[in-house]
């Protein structure tokens, strides 16, 4: 039987997974903020459910093996896998309900959802996506896995520049080595998660024609390698609540 | 320079019982709006960056004396370039008593985010929702009563280039003047995790610092100190002791929020506005979408796209060239036939029968040829140029033509956005320097510097089509701007090779076509030509005047024959027409007026259309077009080139100017005894 700690685990595991090519007790450590002990001490208990595969410290011991040990990692069983993407599930799904029929603020539905993800059933959990109409990402732009965990692949991130005329996709992030670029294009509304159309690409390498809202920007080539861009439209993300919360005197 | 500005405000603040400061993002017509409410006669165009300065005025309303000041448009109150530093110092050090918020009603959104932030700053806002009239047609309609309820500020629907609206606007804004003391602006307040910290942050301000910058409030500066900005930052590391201990707090609580959001807090205060504002916008207004893209779009998207945009801008370039080819050459038969035979002739025998004949009646009679020359030659072409240069900039086209040369540009060091102060400059090498500011790194002011001056401005082009295409043809005329543009892109790939850096990336936000209104057109010509006629036209008539008397004297001898070597000998034209050239470096119009003035005296009795091929040769005029396109830029163009570069660049780019056209002068002169 899984507890509340262990499910935890099960989903820093699952989300650090996504994100990077190796997991190792220590970046695990750093991300739940516990010690490296109590990281292993859980481990070995996931590992004998049957949940996570990680040759633990135990067995690793003695000259020419430290090399080894290094590159070890932890990964999800097939069985782990399940039970990490029902919780992610639950954690997106609550949070969508969190903010989109609740109101609530981004950071309040994730603290939420923390807790909720533990206590839903899956009746609830179906009756929720149900009644969110299926929603494919999380207020922050994470994928839900559907009922049968399977997460909608998640296309690859494109620098502006290469995409072709009548393209229309979503910024994913801008780099931030100039701060200054970087804040007059906030100024002007080209942020992470808006969505924006390719007009016009000029040829051999001259600039884009944009469109973001209902203005259009030209582009040059060297700024528009900056901006990266992912699939689909932007999540409905903070600041979009309704007139009556910003005008709060 | 911007201290001087600022000292002209402090003059009009004395002066005025009230100060409203107009702004708004680039190009929704603010400068319209400007001239309507003061009377006073500030270039307008269509596209972004038009106004680069403070532009002040008065105005009187109710009796009462009110001074208005135009910023040159932002996005935002940053600090990113320096048009915007003096947007954001107009309203910072102006100390306005009302900020007139103009709002392009099309862009409802992006527009309200500099509203919001001034709401931020706890200005008193009246808005102006502009250009509704083309919202209106373009199927967006704003419920304007609602807009002013969700903002806590006054709405008036304007359309500035016809003045609607704008008797509304001004009582509106004195108002809100008038009951400044009771009046408290209401900002929006942001989602409550981020609105909790700006509190937390603006409470230990007040309690910290006894005096807070620009007297701002302390929930403006929290936010202000989370946007990371820099002016307020160093400001505040200065102070001993609490500013370092305020800074370390507010790190800690930006920290904080970038830890939770994943994003920092500048930009997470940036997401915020923009949530707001587009949720506003949403909420007012209304919009029919058009199953098919209209005229004007189709047209803009032409212009924009590589494969015609580039035939479109050759098309309109040889449009713009043979107009003034054919217009300016009618006009001026039209006026050099009225000239003879209703003015000059009678006025110069007036002359003789007050004077007789002697040195002053001699010298008089070369003024009077002076204001035939601005008459029959320069104003003409003038005239002609200034229309149609009216009709490309309040069309917008110039974006386009940004847009397209983006790349072209880079080679030179420069990029897309540089293309407006590069193309302005063929109407006045003035405005255009002082729109390089614009452009973000020196490198790149320094660079379009250079190429502004060697662009040829009105008074060259109609010194080029007075002289070399009304006297020589047509095909001299073009080869000769086709000289100056390589020498324009060689200086320019030059440039870009030895100056140390890199091109910045382009920018720039688009505008769609907007139908020019001849009455505008016509008002900004008149601008224009007021400018030739009150200060080259008695420039030309006195340097007339003066030539004259040095010639009847027989001084002039005594000057051109130093001169003589360099002119006959060097570049094959009479030494007297090398002193005209020194006098155009006072206005470049007198190159032309001078030499038509000259050739009429020193050969009297010739028939008058051939006047000028009589004292000098085809040749010797297309080298003296030549010379006269390339040395120094006038003394006005010096002038605000050391004001901008400082003297060791401005200085360098006229020396190097002189020693050019003298080179390309000579090579002219010997390639065509060659030939």
């Amino acid at each position: 039987m899984l507890t509340e700690k262990m499910e935890e685990y099960l989903e820093a595991l699952f989300k650090l997974s996504c994100e990077e090519e190796t997991l190792t007790p220590t970046r695990l450590s750093e991300y739940l903020g516990v010690t490296p002990p109590t990281v292993l001490d859980m481990l070995r208990r996931l590992e004998a459910e049957g949940f996570v595969r990680y040759a633990g410290v135990a067995k690793g011991s003695g000259k020419g093996k430290g090399e080894g040990r290094a590159r070890r990692a932890i990964s999800l069983t097939p069985k782990g896998q399940r039970a990490a993407k029902t919780l992610v599930r639950r954690h997106r799904l609550s949070e969508r309900f969190l903010t989109d029929v609740l109101g609530l603020d981004w950071e309040s539905a994730h603290r939420e959802a923390c807790r909720l993800e533990h206590v839903l059933s899956p009746e609830v959990e179906e009756k929720l996506a149900e009644m969110l109409g299926n929603p494919e990402t999380c207020p922050h732009g994470y994928p839900i896995p559907d009922e049968k965990g399977h997460i909608k692949e998640e296309e690859k991130i494109k620098p502006l520049c290469d995409l072709r005329a009548n393209e229309k996709r979503c910024i994913a992030r801008v780099e931030e080595e100039e701060p200054q670029l970087l804040q007059y294009l906030a100024s002007l509304g080209l942020l992470p998660d808006v969505d924006i159309e390719v007009k016009e690409v000029a040829p051999f390498g001259g600039p884009l024609l944009v469109k973001i809202g209902d203005t259009q920007y030209a582009l040059g080539r060297e700024v528009a390698s900056k901006i990266y861009t992912k699939q689909g439209r932007g999540p409905r993300r903070r600041g979009q609540r309704r007139m009556g919360d910003a005008r709060k005197r | 320079m911007k201290q001087e500005r600022l000292e002209q405000l402090d003059k009009i603040r004395e002066k005025a019982e009230y100060i409203f400061a107009l702004a708004g993002n680039p190009n929704v017509g603010k400068s319209t709006i400007f001239n309507r409410i003061t009377g006073m006669g500030v270039m307008t165009a269509n596209y972004p960056g038009m106004t680069v300065e403070l532009n002040i005025g008065m105005t009187e309303m109710d009796d009462l004396k009110i001074g208005i000041v135009d910023l040159p448009g932002t996005y935002a109150l940053g600090a990113v370039s320096e048009d915007q530093m003096v947007a954001r110092h107009g309203v910072l050090q102006g100390q306005p008593d009302v900020v007139i918020v103009i709002l392009d009603a099309n862009n409802l959104a992006r527009n309200l985010y500099l509203l919001l932030q001034f709401l931020d700053l706890r200005c008193p806002v009246v808005a102006a929702l502009n250009l509704v009239d083309q919202a209106e047609r373009a199927g967006t309609h704003t419920d304007v009563e609602l807009l002013a309820e969700f903002l806590g500020v006054p709405v008036v629907p304007t359309v500035g280039i016809r003045g609607d609206g704008l008797d509304e606007l001004m009582h509106q804004a004195l108002e809100l003047a008038r009951r400044r003391e009771e009046y408290i602006t209401i900002p929006f307040s942001y989602a409550a995790d981020i609105e909790t910290r700006v509190r937390k942050l603006a409470r230990r301000i007040e309690r910290k610092l006894e005096e807070f910058p620009y007297g701002l409030s302390p929930r403006a500066l929290a936010i202000l100190l989370l946007e990371d900005d820099e002016e307020f930052v160093a400001a505040l590391e200065e102070e001993e002791g609490e500013g370092g201990e305020l800074i370390a707090y507010c790190r800690q609580i930006a920290d904080e929020i970038e830890k939770e959001h994943g994003e920092k807090a500048a930009l997470i205060i940036a997401r915020e506005r923009h949530g707001i504002a587009g949720s506003v916008a949403s909420n007012v207004q209304e919009r029919r979408e058009y199953d098919r893209p209209r005229l004007g779009e189709r047209l803009w998207e032409y212009t924009t796209s590589f494969k015609t945009g580039i035939p479109i801008l050759l098309v309109v370039m040889g449009l713009v060239f043979l107009a003034i080819f054919w217009g300016g050459g009618a006009l001026a038969d039209l006026f050099s036939r009225f000239w003879d035979s209703y003015i000059g002739g009678p006025l110069n025998q007036g002359i003789e029968s007050l004077f007789g004949v002697n040195l002053l009646s001699q010298s008089l009679g070369w003024a009077v040829d002076g204001l035939g020359a601005v008459l029959e030659i320069a104003l003409p072409y003038l005239l002609v140029f200034y229309i149609i240069l009216g009709f490309m900039e309040d069309s917008g086209y110039l974006n386009s033509v940004a847009f397209l040369s983006d790349r072209s540009m880079h080679r030179l060091g420069l990029h897309g956005r540089a293309v407006i102060p590069l193309i302005s400059a063929v109407g006045c090498n003035v405005p255009a320097v002082m729109g390089t500011r614009v452009l973000s790194t020196r490198r790149e002011r320094v660079i379009a510097c250079v190429l502004i001056v060697l662009v040829p401005c009105s008074a060259r082009v109609a010194v080029i089509m007075g002289g070399v295409s009304r006297y020589v043809g047509w095909a001299p005329a073009l080869l000769l701007f086709a000289i100056l543009f390589v020498i324009v892109i060689a200086a320019g790939l030059f440039l870009n090779k030895v100056m140390p850096g890199e091109s910045t990336g382009l920018v720039m936000e688009m505008f769609p076509f907007r139908r020019p209104s001849m009455a505008n057109v016509l008002k900004k010509t008149w601008l224009r030509l007021k400018d030739f006629l009150y200060i080259a036209a008695p420039l030309i008539v006195a340097g007339s005047f003066v030539l004259g008397l040095l010639y009847e004297s027989g001084w002039i001898f005594k000057l051109t024959q130093p001169l003589e070597p360099l002119a006959e000998w060097w570049l094959g034209i009479p030494a007297v027409a090398l002193l005209a050239l020194i006098f155009a470096f006072i206005r470049k119009e007198l190159a032309l007026a001078l030499l038509v003035v000259l050739a009429a005296q020193v050969i009297p009795g010739v028939t008058e259309s051939s006047t000028l091929l009589d004292f000098m040769s085809k040749g010797q005029i297309f080298t003296f077009a030549l010379v006269c396109a390339i040395y120094i830029p006038c003394v006005a163009t010096l002038a605000v080139l050391w004001r901008e570069l400082g003297a060791r660049d401005s200085l360098a780019i006229t020396g190097s100017t002189v020693i050019l056209a003298l080179l390309l002068g000579g090579l002219s002169h010997l390639v065509l005894t060659l030939v």
